[in-house]
């Protein structure tokens, strides 16, 4: 059964789209696969969302309507043939808009609300307060599953410095969030503010929300505002700038008349931001005894209070420690557990595991498998066929060989490679690389709310829908699983469907999409992480605080009988030279490489060859510089045993095979220092020099050249730590584990 | 006034503010109102979307001229009356077919909806004398 949602809007900045993504997070760490449907969605993100009109569930799947304002997605819903549910966010009482067009829309949203009781299987309030909502209007079967914020994302770290420097002052700071609307009475903001000025003439309010500057109600707030000192509207704000806004202010204050959530006092209680809020509908429940609430606006009282809790720090400390508790209470995991209870129907048993007679069966979920060129889809292969002889293992697979389109190229269903049954499943999309690259530099450089992470996901790609619904619905059928690379859509929406069986092995290194926090779904929800070596173990442990257990398992290295003199023979190679096989890509450092290798030619007339091997869209080549296109195997051993030195310029590794590779053919390595992992292998091998810049590339070859005859001692010394039998033994130890917990 | 939270003493909190405001010479606020918890009451939705189609039935009937955006909207909006009031003649009969239109579509909801609930009431009375027959039944 998948459990798809349906929103009538997906914005940035929208908080029922907000409240969708969380939902989908919760519906993943439940096991359940389901898409995002909206009837508005915002430019570019259709990678993340699918228009309406394209919902075709089938008859055992659950829709999941968000329901608000008045959507004709309500009526859509009533005729859909499958099983329906709503998520109530609640719809603010028309009495606040007379007069205006909204109050239409405001009213047509409750008969909405009532027409749907009959038809839903199941009903969602995202309060106690929604859900009595609910049931006063028909609606059976009620549930509430309250709202949750990601505390982490509201750290000191993730606010945006310049806002943060901009807003810093030790003078009071009110902070109002939300749209400027009339039942949030802004006014009645400005009325405190007003008081307070009287106590603190420096005091400052900041109002963050949108506004519609042509709106009659928003032209007398600005009126209003005017006549006091120390007032700025912000208007709409990224998530770091409110971060920033949050962590500057000295109290959250609301005076709204109606929430039926009231997701700000959460996001400053996250931002261990003192909550002053009217106790108005929702409120109340939200706060939960956190913050401070008050029934009256009386607003020289409230100014007192206020200037009270700016100045009494033993008053500021219980309050925080009230809303650090409740936080605690409407947690991600206390949400999983509502949810879980609420899509839990008595005709429809948990799912429960199959278990069969023979080698328990094992999938691995890689991104792209078989003839494709790639560090981790390469190791996933090894791993796969070597542990085929303990497990009955499946390939969980693309159609895709390229990793940077991810264009269908082989056929979708079953097949074998290695003897091994792999189950290939189509892309949905190929990825535009100008756009994507756009996109991340943008989200690169702040902090972003989970929206954007997961928009950042669905644009790197691979869209394989039907792998996730497969993981989905036949889990059941395997007893654990195997992810690789942690970084694709493959892995961070496959795994938290399975992650109590999950062993990841995540090839991480310092990039920036690791410090997205939406990844702790696999760095802290998965079984176990297999990192490649203890600079990435460590890696891991220095970001993600509630990290899986971890174990440094890495990969094996076959030692391949090897000729030097047959690759320069074939190659018409007459003088030392270094040698690089991989992907020619920018991210791999090869146009810095070439860069220092020219210098170093132009500096020393017997500097060696630079020979490259791989796959590349572009041609290298120019004077001692070698490029040999993609090279067999054999060539590849012959080439690493006959050269001075494999280079590898790469900043991002995670293991690097090709050192493993060259080692074990007695060939020391020259790496690129800014790689950690890459300086902790020539630390440990003894076997090499690191380089970053010109005169240390120049210097790491001088070394090797000197001491070539001990480094390729050490060198071999070090590839024999690294067996198959070895590593090997920790997937069979591992998977064993989570085998017998389910027996 | 109450406050809430369980950070603080309510009764002793509130009276160190009240003396502090008495100190400053302020009294309480008489137009202060308590917060409301209540839910809203439903809408019934056939009685409602009646109301919606009568009041929208004639398509010819301005809808109050307004604009959420600053400046050039301020402009629009004076360009949109200055059309309603010297065209009114025009829109009226290129909309002539589509009030009927509309006329029809609300007399027809009229209908259909006062049938539903005449179903309703049937369904519930034969619900209601088949649970009397099956408690007769038993005994």
């Amino acid at each position: 059964m998948a459990v798809h949602q349906l929103v009538p809007s997906l914005l940035p900045g929208d908080a029922m789209g907000q409240a969708a993504i969380h939902f989908q997070l919760l519906l993943r760490r439940l096991g359940h696969f389901g898409e995002l449907y909206a009837e508005e969605l915002a430019p570019g993100f259709s990678s993340l969302v699918k228009p309406a009109r394209e919902l075709r569930p089938a008859k055992d799947d659950l829709v999941l309507y968000h329901h608000g304002i008045s959507s004709p997605l309500s009526g859509a819903l009533l005729h859909l043939r499958c099983r329906r549910g709503i998520i109530y966010h609640n719809i603010t009482p028309a009495r606040f808009y007379e007069g205006t067009p909204l109050w239409e829309s405001l009213m047509s949203g409750r008969a909405q609300l009532t027409a749907m009781a009959p038809f839903m299987d199941l009903s969602i309030g995202v309060s106690r307060f929604n859900s009595e909502e609910l049931r006063s209007t028909g609606h059976r079967n009620v549930h509430t599953v309250p709202l949750f914020v990601e505390p982490r994302r509201f750290g000191a770290d993730r606010a945006d410095p310049r806002m943060l420097a901009k807003l810093s002052d030790p003078a009071p700071a009110l902070l109002c969030v939300g749209r400027v609307v009339p039942h949030k009475r802004v006014e009645d903001v400005l009325s405190l503010h007003a008081e307070l000025l009287r106590l603190r003439p420096t005091a400052r309010l900041w109002i963050v929300g949108s506004y519609a500057p042509g709106n009659a109600y928003v032209r007398k707030v600005f009126r209003l505002a005017k006549r006091l000192a120390n007032v700025e509207f912000f208007g709409r704000m990224s998530h770091a700038q409110l971060v920033a806004a949050y962590r500057a202010a000295s109290i959250l204050i609301s005076m709204s008349e109606h929430e039926g959530f009231g997701l700000p006092l959460l996001e400053a209680m996250a931002s261990e931001l003192p909550v002053l809020a009217y106790a108005a509908a929702a409120v109340p429940e939200t706060l939960g005894g956190g913050g401070i609430g008050f029934t009256e606006k009386r607003y020289a009282l409230l100014a007192e209070l206020v200037d009270e809790l700016h100045r009494n720090p033993k008053l500021r400390e219980a309050v925080h420690r009230t809303q650090t508790r409740r936080l605690s209470q409407l947690s991600a995991d206390a949400a999983a557990r509502r949810l879980e209870q609420a899509l839990a129907t008595p005709d429809r048993p948990r799912k429960t595991l199959r278990r069969r007679a023979g080698k328990p069966r094992v999938a691995i979920v890689v991104q792209r498998f078989g003839e494709v060129i790639g560090g981790a889809e390469a190791h996933a292969r090894s791993i796969a066929r070597r542990l085929s002889r303990d497990f009955q293992i499946t390939v969980l697979t693309t159609c895709a060989k390229d990793h940077l389109t991810w264009t269908n190229e082989f056929a979708p269903g079953k097949t074998r490679i290695d003897g091994i049954p792999v189950i290939r499943f189509p892309t949905e999309r190929a990825r535009t690389m100008r756009s994507f690259n756009r996109l991340s530099r943008q989200l690169f450089q702040r902090s972003n709310d989970r929206l954007h992470e997961e928009h950042w996901v669905a644009e790197q790609g691979p869209a394989a829908p039907a792998l996730l619904e497969y993981l989905s619905t036949e889990a059941k059928n395997y007893e654990g699983f195997i992810f690789f690379t942690y970084l694709y859509s493959t892995t961070v929406w496959g795994c938290p469907l399975v992650a109590d069986r999950a062993i990841v092995v995540p090839t991480a290194h310092d990039e920036a999409p690791l410090r997205f926090d939406l990844y702790t779904d696999v760095f802290e929800h998965a079984r176990v992480l297999f990192c490649n070596t203890p600079e990435e173990a460590q890696l891991v442990r220095r970001r993600f605080a509630k990290h899986a257990p971890i174990r440094v398992v890495g990969v094996g290295v076959d030692r391949a009988t090897a000729d030097p003199a047959r690759f320069r023979r074939k190659y018409g190679i007459d003088r030392p030279y270094l040698m690089y096989v991989g992907r020619m890509e920018a991210g791999k450092g090869i146009p810095e490489l070439v860069k220092a290798h020219r210098r170093l030619l132009r500096a020393e007339k017997e500097a060696p060859l630079l020979v490259l091997a791989g796959s590349s869209a572009a041609k290298i080549e120019g004077p001692g510089v070698r490029y040999l296109g993609v090279i067999s195997d054999g060539d590849k051993a012959d080439g690493l045993a006959g050269a001075l030195a494999a280079v590898i310029p790469s900043r991002y590794e995670s293991l690097s095979l090709l050192a493993l590779e060259a080692f074990a053919q007695r060939t020391p390595i020259l790496a690129n220092a800014e790689s950690d992992v890459l300086c902790g292998q020539v630390t440990r091998s003894g076997a090499g020099a690191s380089y970053e810049d010109f005169e240390s590339y120049q210097g790491g070859i001088r070394k090797i050249a000197a001491e070539r005859g001990p480094m390729a001692r050490r060198a071999l010394s070090y590839a024999r730590q690294h067996t198959w039998p070895r590593v090997i033994s920790a997937y069979r130890q591992e998977m064993r584990k989570i085998v017998e917990d389910q027996r | 006034m109450r406050l809430l939270g369980d950070a603080i003493k309510q009764s002793d909190l509130l009276q160190r503010l009240e003396e502090r405001l008495r100190a400053r010479g302020l009294g309480p606020d008489p137009e202060a109102r308590a917060s409301s918890v209540g839910i809203e009451p439903p809408v019934d939705p056939l009685s409602f979307n009646l109301a919606a189609l009568e009041e929208h039935a004639d398509p010819t009937r301005s809808l109050p001229l307004q604009t959420h955006r600053g400046g050039v909207g301020r402009a629009v909006l004076l360009a949109k009356w200055a059309f309603r009031t010297t065209c009114q003649v025009f829109i009226n009969e290129a909309l002539a077919r589509q009030r009927l239109f509309n006329g029809h579509v609300r007399d027809s909801y009229a209908q259909l909806s006062a049938e539903v609930l005449r179903l309703r009431a049937e369904v519930e009375r034969l619900q209601a004398a088949s649970t009397k027959k099956r408690a007769v039944r038993r005994g």
